[in-house]
């Protein structure tokens, strides 16, 4: 059996890491390549666009059934074959949604699944602020060998970002997994790209990528489908295939530096000052301007966000 | 200390600052006299019952888990706040909230049901329950039917996940149905404080439907490294739920909370003496009836036998319910048992009645008492006193060290499980009369009480059933206390007839050498004689975290 890729792909909630990773199995299913992904997150919407905009049975609702848990119950295919597994979790406000993560991956390796359909590839879709052990385990030994962040230029999804680079350093020296890229998502305009690149060389972090927001992406989600399978020549899709062939060729790994919590919050002031040197430099250029607000959180980077309160 | 200073540590301590804000904005309308402010800097005298439960020790009164050296040093670093808990570098096992007392001691009371919202584990030292005391004759007043009212919702991996409510309100039913309780315990611990179970809202759901009353008593192990803790937590359901608004007065009802290491025998010397005079003492916990509980608020006061243990309760009762209280001294030695009963007379009108009982008792009594002092100061030959450490703990620190002067023997050292600010003025007073001393505050770790007895090498050393254990020596060796389960008059250390009881416990451990004759013989030693080489019996202590 050639040696499987796993791939963990973390990011804040709402920020687009399952549309991103979906797309990205999609566009490997393409080239050939035998995908499983699977679903870290209680909401188990991960694989959803995947099959049709459907909710699959998940791993711990199966364990909780109490009966045995048989591989096909929990492994559902989906567009072009793609595998699709979703770890589950409580309901909102009980239990523990971080134990259910490791209980979850524990399953998956006790019953021998991973080597019974022996993906080429497999896609973990993880709920990204790394807020316990739980969120973390797909970082630690054994489980994923590179990391992703998927991220906007907002500062709280940045935030995500460092936490997690965080959680992989703490892990890095006991053979937990390593980093590969932030992936940024939801792109507008130059000045976003710019955000992103400059936390990833604060950071000593790399880009993977950039995907821009798109009508094309939510017209796919609400058909339940990836723009690969709902617009295939559209140039959104294309943008995704070429994301999923640099994920597939980039074999860096490496240990970011995250920022502690007052770098990071010097970074975030530092560009306040700069958005708004370019909002007023854009504001006295009248041409192709109009649609400019005059106001920051056209940015997303709000001055009310840098202000971020740490414990 | 000023008020900001205080704010400042209780928030190095992780206190939810908006409770601190609350806490003192409660505090700026009590009371303005100077003794009462300096006790409110050293401790937090409000019992809330709003709260689903108390605060910790630590920061209900600051409490430590270890720390060693002189008594007046303790006490000048306790009241410039310079105390705080540690980490050891290396630690031994040591007991916790859940299980060091109240799984033991609550399945004694008589007509409830305890439910151990854990892991099955968690609840193992219960089991014990029905061995311990079953030495005890019935004769004696031990009940002869003690089943073990026993439920344990045995919270697993899904549980954890997806939570275990709707196991914890079927454990209430099936209890309900099993036992017929008056009341039912639900006991927590670390797994379900971790995932944050509403045990609050199970109780409120289900309490319509249920007989009994629902008692959750919120000993999460994780909330502290003071088993301490679970006394307040304890007190505290029990104050929230159980406690009954008084019908009636009752003046001649003397609640008295009693714990673990009191035996049988000291409860039924309590009761001989308070019966002299026509008062009875209403014993909580074990082996109480729920309506015992639900009578406390109608006692004529809460009188102490072990200060730190009943100061939750005592003060609960004040604030909630008028009943007053005192927390020093406890019914051990002569003086002291003197000075406790006059305490009670003062509240209950029997100042004539007690007079009559002491002098009556010190009839019987202090011949006993001269005797066995002119042993123990002759005992040397040299003048020299015999020299007594003990592993005592909070409450028999502040009993036994002047009862050991009392019987004419001195203390050098004394060791506790912990310490905290609500001991802090009784234990200057016992400075004051005894002289000085050291104390070693120390969690259940006995390499470090095997240290420092080695290098303050005492006549007789005490350890503790829990925390000790037997070491060979050669010098004296034995027990602090027995267990309650314990029925032997040899085995009394309460009042008059366990002054006596307990003076000639520790003659004979000096006299009679066999214990550590065979001990000698026949053990290994535990540690290694690089460990007592050490200068500092904190040799582990994690200074880098002061």
């Amino acid at each position: 059996m050639a040696k499987i890729r796993n791939i963990a792909i973390y990011g804040k909630g709402g920020i687009g890491k399952s549309t991103t990773s979906s797309n990205i199995s999609a566009a490997l299913s393409e080239e050939g390549y035998k995908i499983m992904q699977i679903g870290c997150d209680p909401k188990s919407d991960s694989t959803n666009t995947l099959r049709g905009g459907r909710f699959v049975p998940t791993v711990l609702d199966r364990l909780r059934s109490g009966k045995r848990v048989e591989t096909e119950e929990i492994v559902h295919e989906g567009f072009n074959g793609i595998l699709c597994v979703e770890t589950g979790g409580p309901e909102p406000g009980v239990g523990c949604a971080g134990r259910g993560i490791i209980t979850a991956i524990e399953l998956l390796k006790q019953k021998k699944i991973i080597e019974e359909y022996s993906p080429d590839i497999i896609i973990y879709d993880v709920l990204g602020d790394v807020v316990c052990g739980g969120f973390a385990m797909p970082i630690r030994e054994g489980v994923a060998d590179q990391i992703y962040t998927v991220s906007s230029s907002d500062f709280m999804s940045l935030y995500a970002s460092n936490n997690l680079f965080k959680g992989i350093k703490k892990y890095a020296n006991s053979g937990g997994a390593l980093f590969s890229g932030v992936i940024g998502n939801s792109i507008n305009l130059p000045i976003h790209e710019e955000i992103i690149q400059d936390f990833a060389a604060n950071t000593k972090a790399t880009i993977a990528g950039f995907v821009p927001r798109s009508l094309t992406v939510a017209k796919a989600e609400l058909q339940g489908k990836t723009t690969i399978e709902a617009d295939p020549d559209s140039e959104q899709a294309e943008l995704y295939r070429q994301l999923a062939k640099g994920i597939i060729d980039n074999e860096n790994r490496y240990v970011p530096n995250p920022l502690g919590t007052d770098e990071l919050k010097a970074w975030a002031e530092s560009w306040y000052d700069r958005l708004l040197e370019h909002n007023t430099s854009r504001s006295q250029n009248p041409q192709g301007q109009a649609a400019v607000k005059n106001d920051l959180s056209y940015y997303s980077l709000k001055p009310d966000n840098a202000n971020v309160r740490v414990r | 200390m000023s008020q900001n200073n205080r704010t400042q540590q209780v928030d190095d301590n992780h206190v939810n600052s908006s409770q601190v804000d609350d806490h003192q904005e409660k505090r700026s309308h009590q009371n303005s006299q100077s003794r009462h402010q300096d006790r409110q800097e050293l401790y937090d005298p409000t019992i809330n019952l709003e709260s689903n439960t108390c605060p910790n020790r630590e920061q209900r009164a600051h409490g430590i888990n270890v720390w060693y050296g002189q008594a007046s040093q303790l006490i000048k670093e306790a009241k410039e706040g310079k105390l705080h808990a540690c980490d050891r570098k290396f630690q031994q096992t040591s007991g916790c909230v859940l299980n060091f007392y109240l799984a033991v001691r609550l399945n004694t009371i008589r007509d409830a049901a305890i439910i151990f919202h854990a892991p099955v584990g968690c609840s193992s030292s219960a089991l014990g329950y029905r061995e311990l005391f079953r030495s005890i004759p019935v004769a004696l007043g031990r009940p002869a039917n003690y089943d073990l009212h026993w439920i344990t919702t045995n919270i697993k991996e899904n549980d954890v996940v997806y939570g275990a409510g709707n196991k914890l309100k079927f454990a209430i039913q099936e209890a309900e149905r099993r036992y017929s309780p008056k009341a039912i315990f639900i006991l927590t611990s670390c797994t379900s404080g971790v995932i944050g179970e509403d045990i609050e809202g199970a109780v409120n759901e289900l309490q319509p439907y249920i007989k009994a009353r629902i008692v959750p008593v919120h000993c999460e192990g994780s909330r502290s490294r003071l088993v301490q803790t679970g006394y307040d937590a304890f007190w505290h359901g029990v104050l929230k739920y159980l406690v009954k608004k008084p019908e009636k007065k009752q003046e001649d009802l003397i609640n008295v909370a009693s714990m673990l290491s009191y035996t049988w025998q000291d409860r039924l010397e309590i009761t001989r003496l308070l019966g002299k005079i026509g008062l009875r003492p209403n014993f909580i916990p074990e082996f109480a009836t729920v309506q015992q509980f639900e009578e406390l608020s109608e006692a004529a006061v809460t009188a102490p036998l072990c200060p730190t243990y009943t100061d939750y309760l005592s003060k609960g009762l004040e604030q909630n319910y008028g009943v007053p209280y005192f927390l020093y001294p406890s019914p051990m030695g002569i003086a002291n048992t003197d000075e406790w009963l006059r305490k009670i007379a003062e509240y209950t009108g029997k100042e004539k009645e007690v007079e009559v009982l002491i002098e009556e008792e010190h009839k019987k009594w202090l011949p006993k008492l001269e005797a066995i002092r002119k042993e123990f100061l002759n005992f040397k030959g040299n003048g020299e006193k015999i020299r007594i450490m003990g592993s005592l703990g909070q409450g028999r620190l502040l009993a036994h060290v002047p009862y050991f002067d009392e019987i004419g023997a001195s203390s050098p050292a004394a060791m506790a499980q912990d310490f905290d600010n609500l001991i802090l003025e009784e234990i200057e007073d016992v400075v004051n009369k005894v002289g000085d001393f050291k104390i070693l505050v120390n969690t259940f770790q006995a390499a470090e009480q095997g240290h420092l007895t080695r290098l303050l090498d005492p006549d007789i050393a005490l350890t503790c059933p829990f925390q000790g254990g037997a070491y060979k020596r050669n010098k004296g060796m034995t027990r602090i206390h027995a267990l309650r389960s314990d029925g032997l008059p040899r085995s009394t250390q309460s009042g008059y007839a366990g002054a006596i009881a307990f003076a000639n416990f520790l003659l004979q451990s000096l006299k009679s050498q066999s214990f550590q004759r065979t001990m000698l013989a026949k053990t290994d030693d535990t540690y290694k004689e690089w460990w007592y080489k050490q200068e500092n019996p904190l040799y582990y202590l994690d200074k880098e975290e002061a």
